[in-house]
């Protein structure tokens, strides 16, 4: 397979999947906010930070509304990680390697593309945002449906698996991030476990987690859960062990496979249901640098 | 106003499709005579249409837009410097053409591209067609596309241009003419097999009826064509396709059959030549090519002999092809029989090189350069085209009618300038099929390209690809200037 290729497809999956997962966020924010509606503490302020994107956004507004905050996570020009920008990142990768994917594949792409240039947000109403942003995360789906529906188990594939939970891993683990350090001091109700639920339903995990915990909702076990769970596909050690069954179908895997290794390791030791806010930043922070160094190793061994 | 067939958008069912209202035009027209009656191949399919309400021909025009968009077929369009993506106009009213006019047609495809490709080895060689003929040689050896380091160069099959594209016109009397041989990279065979895919889908029931002929083989005909053309007999040899890139004009159709053959799609920066031999680099390190379909200029092919600022080309590649260690497809320096002046040429090639008689005809051309032709292309100027000998895709034409008295001075100079560069042909009356055009159907030009490929045997595509000028009385059929496309049907009847 060639090295040009290679790097497209784990673009391609890469852009797709933080899409999703931006417009995941904005789902269940949207979502939150019918709980809350005469809340003002509830901020939106939070996406901002998970992608760690304020300098752009203050260039651009002072006020961190919803209807700012949206607009600059699905078009902003300048956002870098824009839905739209993301999308036509992922056009420019697909047109790359359209020979390697199936034609679905394709096809599932434009009509997200479509499904996001027919209209601007901006000019969304207001009651059809809800299912607009919805119908983004179901599209983005059809796209990875349709690759692990048609395309055949091999280098190509894996490429795009091992784009897709790298930055999977990384979006998961911003997200958990961004709820610790950012907790409000002045909340007026009792969010405790309603930040945990929405975390839970960014990850589309609610279901999965009700099958193990049941009653109230426990901090401590809603992270172990989105952390520690090896079975759940968007929990960190589970994304971790994929990862590494993309390597080891790889040529030339040795170093990246150690560094997936000792970090999965570092989460096996770790009893998060003990750890604090501080203490789980500071791991998320370690963990987020261990990620950097793994994307350069794969640009280094295959690119 | 000439606009007959006017389908009012609020009167739906009463302003119905109605043959003996089509508004004929002193063209050929491939659907109705000129006696207003269906021809009787095309009988079925008229009454079909005849049959739809205006209402369910919007629907079939927006199901064909629809289709095309949801797969992403697309073209590339450069002008003043900018370029921009558009999607492939496609008009859902076939072209159709018998089964037993396309056979004679195929035949004399076949024996024309046989004896351009005898005339380029020729060329290289030992330049016997010159000393039989009154070609003047400069024609050849001062040729831009003459390289000499393809001098006594012999291929397998002696197959220079593996893929040939060549232009056909149908003229008053409703008889194929051939206009030009696109010899070097030719394209627009993606189209042909992607508007037959889109129609299949729009009109399931039609085909089931009409027996059209299948066109889909192509792709596997080309990947043999590409096999056979390596200097080595391996049995699977690694073959890829050479792109210059995303931002070509023709990416699409790069892209399209490099997936059709499963081979890889390069770039020149994905390829690297190691003592002799062209490699690839894989995640695995490198791996050796045995064939080259390139869809890269000659100029731009390898820096070290063309263009020496060349980012698509891959460097020392034509030394390698020296060896016989990698084959080009189409060779290097093919296109010296790719030139409006060499093309008059091409019936005696026929009967020099295979001892024929040409099957199909050419359109009489007259070359700028001979001064008892010129003087009288300027005399019938109002008759003639004029066409740049070396251009592609339409441009530089000037059409003899739409001349006013300066312009034509301005050509008249130009031409005189540099008369070599210049071939003129009687303006040819292209025939006409009806076109949906927004709301209306309405006889428009066209021309047909098939292709054909040189292996060691020919295969003509069974069909090709047909190109119409959406504009009425427009015969600029290229894409790139607004032109559009249908599908092209051979059928047995």
């Amino acid at each position: 397979m060639l090295s040009r290729s290679a790097k497209h497809l784990y673009w391609l999956a890469r852009y797709i999947e933080r899409c999703e997962n931006i417009a995941r966020m904005v789902d269940v924010n949207l979502e939150l906010i019918l709980d809350f509606p005469i809340d003002h503490s509830l901020n939106w302020k939070s996406l901002i930070d998970t992608l760690d994107i304020n300098y752009i956004y203050e260039k651009k507004y002072k006020k961190y509304n919803e209807e700012n905050v949206i607009n600059f996570l699905f078009e902003g020009k300048t956002n870098y990680s824009s839905m739209r920008n993301c999308l036509d990142m992922a056009k420019f990768n697909i047109e790359n390697v359209r020979d390697d994917l199936p034609k679905t594949a394709s096809i599932a792409l434009n009509h997200l593309y479509d499904h996001l240039n027919k209209e601007s947000i901006s000019r969304i109403h207001k009651r059809k945002i809800l299912p607009h942003v919805t119908e983004t995360v179901n599209l983005t789906q059809e796209f990875f449906s349709s690759i692990n529906d048609n395309l055949s188990r091999g280098y190509e594939f894996e490429f795009i698996r091992l784009g897709r939970f790298l930055e999977r891993v990384d979006m998961i683990s911003r997200i958990i991030d961004c709820l610790c350090i950012t907790k409000s001091e002045k909340q007026t109700y009792d969010f405790s476990s309603m930040e945990w639920i929405s975390l839970l339903s960014i990850l589309s995990a609610q279901d999965a987690f009700r099958k193990i915990s049941k009653g109230e909702v426990d901090r401590g076990e809603v992270i172990n859960f989105l952390l520690k769970n090896d079975s759940f596909p968007r929990s960190l050690t589970r994304c971790l062990t994929i990862l590494r069954l993309c390597l080891e179908s790889l040529p030339n895997n040795e170093n990246i496979i150690l560094k997936i290794r000792s970090l999965r390791l570092r989460f096996d030791v770790s009893t998060f249901d003990k750890f604090d806010d501080e203490k789980l930043h500071n791991f998320l922070d370690k963990c987020q640098k261990d990620l950097t160094s793994i994307d350069n190793l794969v640009e280094q061994n295959y690119f | 106003m000439n606009v007959i067939l006017s389908i009012a958008k609020y009167t739906n069912n009463h302003m119905k499709l109605n043959w003996s209202n089509y508004d004929l035009s002193d063209s050929f027209d491939e659907y109705i005579s000129s006696k207003k009656s269906v021809r009787r191949h095309i009988k079925k399919i008229g009454n079909f249409f005849e049959s739809l309400s205006s209402k369910e021909m919007e629907e079939l025009d927006l199901a064909t837009k629809a289709a095309i968009k949801s797969l992403g077929i697309n073209f590339r369009v450069y002008s003043e410097g900018e370029s921009s993506e558009r999607t492939w106009p496609l008009d859902f009213i076939p072209r159709i053409i018998r089964k037993k006019e396309w056979d004679l047609v195929s035949k004399g495809l076949k024996q024309r591209t046989k004896a351009l490709n005898l005339f380029i080895e020729d060329c290289y060689n030992e330049q016997k067609f010159f000393k039989h003929s009154t070609m003047n040689k400069d024609l050849i050896l001062k040729s831009k596309y003459f390289f000499s380091f393809c001098k006594n160069i012999k291929l397998p099959n002696s197959s220079w241009s593996h893929i040939c594209g060549s232009d056909l016109i149908k003229d008053i009397d409703g008889n194929f003419n051939v206009l030009e041989d696109n010899l070097r990279i030719p394209s627009g065979v993606s189209y042909m097999l992607e508007n037959r895919y889109v129609m299949k889908r729009v009109f399931p029931d039609l085909f089931s009826h009409y027996g059209v002929s299948r066109i889909d083989e192509y792709p596997l005909r080309l990947y043999e064509t590409l096999v056979e053309s390596s200097f080595k007999k391996i049995k699977k040899p690694e073959i890829v396709l050479l792109t210059p890139g995303i931002y070509n004009s023709a990416y699409y159709e790069h892209s399209y059959l490099a997936q059709q053959m499963g081979i890889d799609l390069v770039e020149g920066r994905d390829l690297i030549v190691k003592k002799g031999f062209v490699y690839k680099k894989t995640i695995e390190g490198l791996e050796k090519i045995d064939v080259i379909y390139r869809r890269v200029d000659d100029e731009f092919l390898d820096p070290e002999v063309g263009n020496p600022d060349s980012v698509i080309g891959v460097k020392g590649l034509i030394k390698c092809w020296k060896k016989q260690n990698v084959s080009i497809v189409n060779a290097p320096g093919c296109g010296i029989a790719d030139d409006k002046a060499v093309y008059n040429y091409v019936p005696e090639m026929i009967n020099f090189f295979l001892k024929e008689d040409p099957v199909l005809p050419n359109i009489k051309t007259y070359l700028m350069s001979n001064k008892k032709e010129r003087d009288y292309v300027f005399e019938n100027i109002r008759k003639m085209v004029i066409k740049p000998v070396a251009e592609a895709g339409g441009y530089g034409i000037v059409i003899g009618k739409t001349l006013t008295n300066k312009t034509k001075e301005d050509v008249i100079k130009k031409v005189l300038s540099n008369t070599k560069n210049y071939v003129a042909q009687p303006l040819i009356n292209l025939s006409t099929t009806p076109t949906y055009d927004k709301d209306i159907v309405a006889p428009r030009h066209l021309d047909l390209r098939p292709f054909i490929l040189s292996g060691k045997n020919v295969y003509v595509t069974i069909g090709g690809l047909t190109r119409v000028a959406l504009k009425k009385g427009s015969t600029v059929v290229n894409s790139s200037q607004g032109g559009g496309s249908k599908d092209t049907w051979i059928v047995d009847v």
